[in-house]
């Protein structure tokens, strides 16, 4: 498969099967991913990693909780909050990914970039192993309630839930708009200022 | 080839030969490189070329590079919707870098002070609710490739829940 192939085969995967994923190779996924990004060493970062019953469980609780709470919480039904949080539960592997914030907007956007760009790489490494994922950024998860039960401290945001597990079907690919379609050529301006 | 197996010179840095950067090339890239994962496919990304900058105006902001692509965003007023446009324009752009690579080409992606210039971005044509995600330089690299060893990255840190 080349890189194009690759790139342009991946998708996103909701459905995943029970097949386990070894926590080994999520760390040395990742370890990869950073090392295909030019200045990796220079990213601040961390990854909290949930793929036993046990943690996957109480981070589907960490998830729920705060939703509980809020409007649309109130509104659904104690079952439906118990048949997500299964939903949550079952997926064999979730990767919570934590980047540092810097000074100010720029140094917060760089190291930003550069984690979003690894998590980009780890995505295609996985696709390369079977691997399926869904970077999960659901607004009604992201509260201050789930960021302190998961420890994201003062100089630190929330960059994702990355949901990870084998697949059976991946499903078809939706087209991109050429990128001809959302191209301009700059050649100076001509105007005297 | 394997990804897992792809061991490019991978440079940010570095300084460019002063050979063209063929339009069709970055082109062909960059439609391998929009197969990015985007929320709700709003592909919240264009693109500004320069290569012909008869104003000089990059030259000032920017290293010199035989060709510089503005990646333009779309601002959402949503900041959640913010942030997974950032997130997709970032998988993007990591996508062409390792596609560029594995051609040779060079990408040094910069993020300088003047992207977050409204009216410096007004000049290229950035329109009001548009920001400059990233400027990459884009040319062949200068002198010897494989040379450059790679830095030692630290472990990735990997906590249980």
């Amino acid at each position: 498969m080349s890189l194009a192939e690759l790139i342009r085969g991946r998708r996103t995967i909701r459905s995943f099967n029970q097949t386990p994923v070894a926590r080994e190779l999520v760390a040395e996924l990742l370890q990869q991913a950073a090392g295909l990004y030019p200045s990796a060493e220079d990213a601040v970062w961390r990854c909290i990693y949930a793929g036993t019953p046990e943690s996957r469980k109480r981070l589907a609780d960490y998830m729920m909780e705060h939703m509980a709470g809020s409007r649309l919480g109130k509104w659904m039904p104690g079952k439906m909050i118990e048949l997500f949080k299964k939903r949550f539960a079952d997926i064999p592997g979730h990767v919570v990914v934590i980047a540092g914030t810097g000074p100010d907007r720029q140094a917060s956007d760089r190291n930003y970039a550069a984690v979003c760009s690894i998590l980009q790489n780890f995505q295609l490494l996985g696709w390369e192993r079977q691997l399926g994922m869904l970077w999960d950024t659901e607004p009604m998860m992201q509260s201050e309630g789930f960021y302190e039960r998961l420890g994201i401290r003062e100089n630190e945001r929330f960059v994702g839930v990355l949901h990870l597990g084998y697949y059976n079907k991946a499903p078809r690919g939706r087209s991109r708009t050429p990128a001809e379609k959302k191209w301009t050529v700059y050649a100076g301006s001509q105007s005297l200022k | 080839m394997t990804l897992f197996n792809f061991r490019p010179e991978l440079r940010g840095s570095g300084s460019f030969s002063g050979q063209s950067v063929p339009r069709q090339l970055v082109l062909e890239l960059l439609n391998d490189a929009v197969w990015a994962p985007n929320d709700g496919l709003r592909e919240p990304w264009r693109f500004i070329y320069a290569d012909n900058d008869s104003s000089g105006r990059l030259s000032g902001l920017q290293e010199p590079a035989p060709a510089y692509l503005i990646v333009v965003m779309k601002e959402e007023s949503d900041p959640y919707k913010r942030d997974e446009d950032f997130a997709a324009v970032c998988c993007l752009m990591q996508n062409f870098e390792l596609l560029a690579c594995e051609r040779k080409l060079g990408v040094r992606r910069t993020m300088n002070n003047w992207i977050y210039d409204r009216k410096q971005m007004n000049a290229f044509g950035v329109q009001d609710k548009e920001r400059i995600a990233a400027v990459l330089e884009i040319g062949f690299w200068d002198g010897d490739p494989g040379a450059t060893p790679s830095p030692q990255m630290a472990e990735v840190k990997f906590d249980l829940l």
